[in-house]
């Protein structure tokens, strides 16, 4: 989503652009890059246009301003909507990917993405994910034509970074009132606060909302920390996966595919992954291979 | 017949639900034994992308956050997939008798991984081999099928 539609004159201009996030923290809801661009020239108007950080902004301010800029032909913007399935899915990966590399891939997304658009970006002013001089080093690697400024609390100190944390906000706060829910189960309800892991709102609806085997609708990032207090009284559930890692240290391993809790599911969930893994023991290596084993009894 | 460890399983098919397109089989042991709003809350989608060299067409789903790669494996020709159940003991001598009974079918099965697309490569798909293994070491072998393999010792 953007303003891609139109790419102005202006573009071919030397262009600075801000970029800022909304929804980080919370424990629901998707995680919304957003940024925004004009030329360099227009700078100084866009600094008596009050963008403040969207922080200190009330709801109905932040909507209006952002009503403000998407009808200025000299702002150009664009988002990232990470839905939180994926942010969950990322951060639950065997090899997992951390927050802060999907926040960088999120930002450098959208350079890319204006930069392909024909935005002549000379300038981009970026709010710091983990270490500034670390993320400035890697922004410049890939984008070396630019120069990078990053920092902390940006959207406070450039107005252009301002502007894109308006753009992220008002994204989220709109993607999860609209937000639609993939689970059919009937008692959903839709006042899920502000999604930070503190607000009682967000509390209550989380007590409210979780399951004792699926755990959470998939609004709800599972790979955020307070999730496992609410899953105490839930179904464990022990992956194949997290096995894998366990016997990775063991010296009779020889390949993560052997400990497999499959059997074309007739193997008991108490069983160590040892036991599973030497249950083709004196078969044929055509069985061993396939984990098949003899069932003697049923 | 009912010694030893023995079990007796009644495969009846007529009359019993046929399950095919509802059966899964996660990448995980989920502690509980029973019912459960599966339907609300798991929604396997297909992804429009079939399989690279082995064109499986794949879903995906989200299980607990994480996402799983699956697909839907036909049963083959000849089989059929079981659920049973426990016989519930109609008299005091049957208590201890090891008596299933079906209570559903299947043709087929979704089988899902956790951080991979499926492939014939898993151990899966590969277990079905043993099915043709099975038949060509269990039927008969005509003369002229002899003589054509024969060879010398």
């Amino acid at each position: 989503m953007g303003s891609e539609a139109m790419v102005s004159e202006w573009a071919s201009e030397p262009c600075i652009m801000g970029i800022d996030e909304a929804g980080r923290g919370p424990v629901l809801g998707p995680m919304v890059y957003g940024c925004l661009y004009c030329p360099r020239s227009y700078q100084k108007t866009l600094s008596s246009l009050s963008f403040a950080d969207s922080k200190t902004l009330k709801e109905e301010k932040r909507e209006e301003l952002f009503e403000t800029l998407k009808a200025n032909d000299s702002i150009g913007w664009a988002v990232d909507v990470i839905d939180p399935k994926e942010l969950s899915a990322k951060m639950l990966k065997k090899s997992k990917i951390n927050l802060n590399e999907i926040s960088h891939d999120s930002a450098m997304g959208l350079v890319d993405r204006v930069l392909k658009m024909g935005v002549l970006l000379t300038e981009v002013y970026i709010d710091t994910v983990g270490d500034p001089g670390k993320y400035e080093m890697k922004l410049s690697k890939k984008f070396p034509s630019i120069k990078f400024v990053v920092a902390k609390k940006a959207d406070s100190l450039y107005p252009v970074v301002s502007g894109a944390s308006i753009v992220a906000k008002v994204t989220r706060d709109r993607a999860i009132r609209e937000w639609v829910l993939d689970e059919t189960a009937d008692n959903i309800d839709r006042n899920f606060g502000s999604g930070y892991p503190g607000d009682p709102t967000t509390k209550s609806w989380l007590e409210h909302h979780k399951h004792s085997i699926f755990g959470f609708p998939t609004l709800v990032r599972f790979s955020w920390g307070t999730c496992s207090s609410y899953f105490k009284d839930g179904a464990e559930v022990l992956w194949e996966s997290d096995l894998d890692e366990e016997g990775g240290s063991n010296s009779n391993n020889n390949g993560k595919r052997q400990l497999k809790l499959r059997n074309v599911g007739f193997t008991t969930s108490k069983r160590r992954s040892e036991e599973i893994e030497s249950s083709g023991k004196g078969r044929s290596r055509f069985f061993q291979a396939r984990k098949l084993e003899h069932l003697t009894n049923f | 017949m009912e010694k030893g460890g023995a079990a007796r399983i009644d495969l009846k098919r007529e009359a019993r639900e046929d399950l095919s397109g509802h059966v899964h089989l996660l990448p995980c042991c989920i502690k509980h034994d029973g019912p459960t709003q599966v339907s609300h809350y798991f929604k396997p989608k297909p992804t429009g992308v079939v399989g690279e060299e082995d064109g499986l067409p794949l879903q995906q789903s989200h299980f607990r956050g994480r996402l799983l790669q699956g697909t839907t494996l036909p049963l083959p020709h000849g089989y059929s997939g079981f659920v049973l159940g426990k016989k519930t003991p109609r008299n005091k001598s049957d208590e201890n008798s090891n008596s299933w009974e079906t209570n559903a079918t299947f043709q087929d099965i979704t089988y899902w991984n956790h951080d991979y697309a499926p492939s014939q490569n898993d151990d899966f798909i590969r277990a079905f081999h043993w099915l043709t293994v099975a038949n060509a070491l269990h039927s008969p072998v005509t003369p002229e099928e002899l003589e054509s393999s024969s060879f010398t010792l």
